[in-house]
Order: structure tokens, then sequence, then C-alpha cells
């Protein structure tokens, strides 16, 4: 297996470097589900950053958690075009990803469990008090089974091969979700609020 | 044992499970599946199996239909945080995603404390006596500050065993006294018991400990400077504690080879005592160093992910992000249920970049292919078996995971270990198969060496009791 020893060559010469990239490109490597890529990806950590920076592309390795990502370099000067394309969420989603970010919170001060795994009912629970009163039960699983999904589709949720299902909060929510984007969230809402407030 | 704190037990998991309706069924169960097979945690789908098994086994014996529901619901209740009777919770990430059952502290003080309404053979007071005096000699002696005392008592000591060696010297022999040695073996084999239930409640204060340390990073509102003075001697907090040292001394007498090997002979050389075989004893303590083992092993690896996690929360300062994080989450909730009865009503609220690059090749994405079914259209003919299919059920399957293991297990104690000694510790079982299994463990593993240019014997019997020998190269597995 190449390593960095031989960074004079041309990156195809390179099969790790490869595995390395394309691995980050499909999503957020982590150590310990892809332990082998995480022990190829250090040792060319220097490579990686030069080759996706190309791209436009911030690699970001998180040691203490234990997961790296491509993040987009946020620079207006240079005109790489975006690879990296800003979501757009719903007002119910995100304030899913808020309610998941705060699970989060509780459970790092809470100590103990390694892992963060709540059952569709917890979720449910959780989101409930935030939505408009609804006569039909059913309709509101079926509603918050669409924004589980989506949030899964985002990453910060994998679910479990569990019976009842269950689904495990990924930690790169953190990254993702911080309290700059928390903030600016909160800002947005308030001001709906008081918009509301004075049509009401 | 004041009445209002007794009223307040009530609560405590271990009163509440000896006032469980169905007590008898979680007891006896759980006694059977975790303390008699000495495990630690149990898969999720494996322990319910387990008990819907036992439950059938009720019904068939007691002929009643007491028990209606499935295994996992009981257990699903035992463990929800109102009963508390059992520790439900997920491996790290990477061992899989099925949770796992263990006992909590408070159920396994239930099972010992029924556990000791069994009729004792005898109950030995005077070994028992002498325990606690040795103890309290002993406490006296190592807090001793005057020297004086120390040489008066290492002299008489010194007599006295002089004098013991004299008298033997002289021929005299004194004859052990059998009610003695039964007493303090029975002691023995109580605290024995006592120390693998013990594991359970260390773990627990573990965990414990974990959670304080957590509360107090998170309620202090000390400056930064001291704030991180706290936490860097925090840092150490469960590995420092009484409970961490004394935990660190057992293990590292029990993972020391010597004390492994002085433990099993003085274990083997009791066990053949006349007076130990004639009491009815289990097979506790013949096996107590494995136990010991597989108990303190996971003991050790949930302290080290604790210290780990807790290393993590402090690590990147996440304290400081959590506590600005927790203050506007606080305020969206309160917009949020505001404006509960008219929520936003557009689908783009909010932005979210996310991590992964979107890319899409139009041209990688197949074109369209009509499915195609295959047909059997031909009725398949029934063959005739010509051959002896015998053959197809007296086939060994070896488990190499077994063996591994046997591997590992050998390996703790030393660097490397041959094949020949390997298969002495843990004779062959499956005949040749499993000879051939080794080599090609040994093959496929970077940490075996094969010198095909010696060669070594081993040797095994089969279920027949017939020595078989090989003659192969020289396997040796390492570290």
């Amino acid at each position: 297996m190449n390593t960095n020893t031989q960074s004079e060559h041309s990156a195809s010469d390179d099969p790790a470097l490869g595995t390395v990239v394309v691995n980050l490109m499909k999503g957020v490597v982590y150590r310990d589900l892809n332990p082998d890529v995480w022990q190829q990806l250090e040792e060319l950590h220097a490579r990686v950053i030069d080759y996706v920076a190309v791209m436009g592309l911030n690699l970001i390795v998180d040691e203490a958690e234990g997961y790296a990502y491509l993040k987009q370099v946020s620079d207006e000067e240079r005109s790489v075009p975006k690879l990296i394309a800003r979501r757009p969420l719903s007002f119910p989603i995100s304030l899913l990803c808020v309610l998941l970010r705060k699970k989060m919170v509780e459970q790092d001060a809470g100590g103990g469990e390694a892992r963060l795994i709540l059952t569709r009912e917890q979720i449910v629970e959780m989101m409930r008090v935030f939505l408009p009163d609804r006569a039909n039960e059913a309709r509101l699983f079926d509603q918050i089974d669409t924004y589980i999904n989506k949030v899964s589709e985002f990453g910060f949720l994998k679910k479990l091969n569990t019976n009842p299902p269950a689904w495990e909060v990924r930690r790169i929510i953190k990254a993702l979700v911080d309290a700059d984007w928390l903030a600016d969230f909160n800002e947005k809402l308030k001001v709906y609020r008081d918009h509301a407030e004075s049509v009401a | 044992m004041d009445f209002n704190r007794l009223v307040g037990l009530r609560t405590h998991p271990s009163w509440r499970l000896l006032q469980a309706d169905s007590a008898p069924l979680i007891i006896s169960f759980l006694y059977q599946s975790f303390i008699l097979t000495n495990k630690r945690s149990i898969a999720a789908e494996t322990l319910a199996t387990q008990l819907d098994d036992y439950l059938h086994h009720l019904r068939e014996t007691t002929g009643e239909n007491r028990f209606p529901r499935k295994g996992r619901d009981y257990l699903n209740d035992w463990a929800s945080g109102e009963q508390g009777y059992l520790r439900k919770y997920y491996p790290a990430a990477g061992m899989g995603d099925e949770p796992l059952f263990d006992l909590t502290p408070s159920t396994e003080k239930v099972i010992e404390w029924i556990n000791t309404f069994e009729q004792k053979q005898f109950v030995g007071t005077e070994s028992r006596l002498l325990t606690v005096f040795r103890l309290l000699s002993e406490v006296a002696r190592d807090t001793e500050t005057d020297p004086q005392q120390r040489i008066d008592r290492l002299e008489r000591e010194k007599a006295k065993l002089e004098q013991e060696i004299a008298s033997l010297k002289s021929g005299h022999m004194v004859p052990h006294d059998p009610t003695r040695v039964k007493e303090k073996f029975l002691q023995a084999e109580d605290t024995a018991r006592q120390l693998l239930s013990d594991f359970r409640q260390v773990e627990e204060n573990f965990r414990h400990l974990d959670r304080g340390v957590r509360e107090r990073i998170t309620t202090a509102s000390s400056g930064k400077g001291k704030m991180l003075d706290d936490i860097f001697s925090e840092q150490d907090a469960i590995t420092e504690s009484d409970q961490g040292r004394s935990f660190k001394a057992f293990w590292s007498w029990l993972m020391s080879r010597a004390s492994q090997d002085e433990l099993q002979t003085t274990l083997e050389k009791v066990l053949a005592l006349p007076e130990i075989q004639s009491l009815q004893h289990d097979e506790l303590l013949s096996r107590i160093r494995f136990r010991l083992l597989e108990a303190g092993e996971k003991v050790n690896s949930t302290c080290a992910q604790l210290v780990e996690q807790l290393r993590r929360y402090l690590d990147d300062q996440a304290w400081l992000e959590n506590r600005r994080i927790m203050e506007i989450v606080r305020e969206i909730e309160q917009s949020a249920v505001t404006v509960r009865q008219s929520p936003p009503p557009d689908k783009l609220f909010t932005t979210l970049s996310l991590n992964k690059p979107a890319m899409e090749m139009p041209m990688s994405r197949g074109l369209f292919r009509p499915a195609t079914r295959p047909v059997i259209s031909e009725t398949p003919e029934e063959g005739e078996a010509d051959f002896d299919t015998t053959a197809l059920y007296t086939q060994h399957y070896v488990d190499e995971r077994a063996l591994l293991a046997r591997i590992r297990f050998a390996l703790q104690s030393r660097q490397q270990i041959s094949l020949a000694e390997l298969v002495k510790l843990h004779p062959v079982e499956k005949g040749l198969s499993e000879v051939v299994a080794y080599l090609h463990i040994a093959s496929e593993s970077d940490h075996a060496l094969v010198h095909s240019d010696s060669s070594e014997e081993i040797i095994w019997h089969d279920a027949q009791g017939r020595q078989k020998e090989a003659v192969m190269p020289v396997v040796i597995f390492t570290r």
C-alpha cells in the first residue's frame, strides 16, 4: 500500500488516496465504523487536504469524536463553483434537528451511555408539543416518519436493525447543527413570531 | 433502620422486585440466565428466546397460563425506568446495533440474598472470628508508627515460627482438623461468590462517578481558568478514586502470570483434599479464575469507555458550546410553542450545509431495462441416493472463532506460544480437522509464523481414547 512517502507521484497512482477521497465524497467517515479508511486518512491527512482544496473543499477531522467530513470553503474571493449545496429545510424538519441536538447535549451531560438511541415513540413525544393539534393520531405518526426519513438522509439519524425500530443519533449532528446555526434559526423564528403576533 | 427511611426504601428496585407479583418468575429466570452461567451481558434477542422457552416450560409443568405475554415484552418491562431490574444498553458503535441486557446491582443483591436462604451444611463461626481478628491486627500492624513495637511483633512471630520448625524437625506433626478445613473452604467459597456479585456494583459505581463529574462540570459557574483547573484535576477522577485504585490493583494481580499460576496450583491442591471432596460444593471455585477474568474484563472495558467519553466531553470544551446551545434551544422552544397553531408554512425555513458534496453524473445512471423473470418450465426429477449419507452427518465443524479465542487467551500471559504448547493447554477435541484449522489460522494471520524447515509433533486423543500424532511444521502464534 502506498503511503505519503510517495507524495511526488500523481494522485491517480495511489489507490489509498483514492479510497479516502471517494469515501469522504460519499459522506462522513467514522473511525469506529470504518477503521481501515480512517487509518489511511490519518496517514494521508496532508495529501487529502491538498487534493480536496482543488475542489474548494476543506477537510474537517474531529479526533475526539472520531469522524471526518468535507466542508465547503466559505471564501468569497475564490470562484470555485460550490460542490456542497445548502439544503433547504422546512420548519418541522429544522425543529427536529434542534430537538435532536438538544438530546445530544443532554446525553453528554448525563454521561453513561456512549450512544444516543431513540425509539419512534420518543421522537413523536419530543415533536408533539410543537406541532399543531390534530385529531388524527395516525397522520401525526406518518408525518413524523417522513421527517425522520429526511433527517436520516442528512446522516443525523441511522435506523437500527431492532424491533421495535429505533434510531441512533449520529454525532456528526454536533458539527453541522452548531451554536451559530441554532442562533440563526432562533432569530428567524423570533421574526416570524413577532410577525404572526402583529397579524393576529 | 428508621421508620421513614424504610418507607422511602420501598421504592428501591430491590424491594420492588421482592414485592412484584411475578417475582418468582423474574428471580428464577434471571438467576438461571445470568448468575449460573456468569454472563455479564446477553443480547436482547437471545434473552427473549430464552425467556420464551422458560415461559413455555413453566406453562407445561404448572399447567397454568399465568404468564401470557411474550418474553420480549416482559424484558422491556423489567428494564423500564419504573422497574429497573435489568439494564438495557447498546454496545459501542461497530460492535453491532442489538441492545444488550445485564442485571442491575439491586437485582443481583436480591438474588444473592435469596440464595442465602438455602440451608448451609454448617455455618463456620471460628474461621470468621479468626478472619476478623486477622484483619484487625493487620490494620493495627500497617498503621504502627513506633519502630520498636514493630520489631517486637516481628520478634514474636519469628520465635513462633522457629518453634514450629523445631517441632516439625523433631518429627512432631500436628494433624489438621477436617472441620476447620471445611469451614475455611466454605468461607472462601462464600467470599468468592460475593466477589463475583460485587462486580456489577463496581461497574455501577464507576458510572455513578462519571455522572457526578459531569454534573459538577455542567453546573460549575466559576471563571474559565478555574474551570480548566477543575477539569484537569477531574480527568483522573475515575481512575484515581478509591474504587478505581482498588480495582486496578485487583486487575494487575489477576493479570500477572505468577499469581494466576499460584492461584491455580493452590486451588488444585485444595480441591483434591478428601475433606473438600466430601463436601457438596458447586463448581464455582474451580472455575473462579476464568469467571473473575470475564467479570473483570467487563468492568475494565466499561471503565475505559467512561474515561474515554469523559475525556471527549472535556476535550473540545464542548460544555461551553453546550451551554450556549441549551440557552438558544430554550428560546427556540418558547417561540415554537407560541407559533404552534400556525407554524411557518414555507418549505424553505432554514438551510443547512450538509457534509456531502452533491454530485450526480447523468451518464452513470443505468438505462431502462425490463425486468426478466426466470420461469421454470421443467419439473425437477427426484434423484436416487446411491451413496452412504452418514458421511454428511459425521463431519466435524471446527469453530475457528473458538480456536482464536484460545490463542488470544493463551497470549494474555506470554508473548508467543507454539501450537504444541497450545494443544497441551487446550487438548484437541475435533481431531485432525482442528489441527488443520489452527494451521489455517496461522497462514491467514499476520501474528503467526510457520517454520517449514523445522517440525514438531502434535499429539491428541480421539473419541475412543487412542493417541494420534501429527508431525508438522512448527507453528508459533505471537501477540
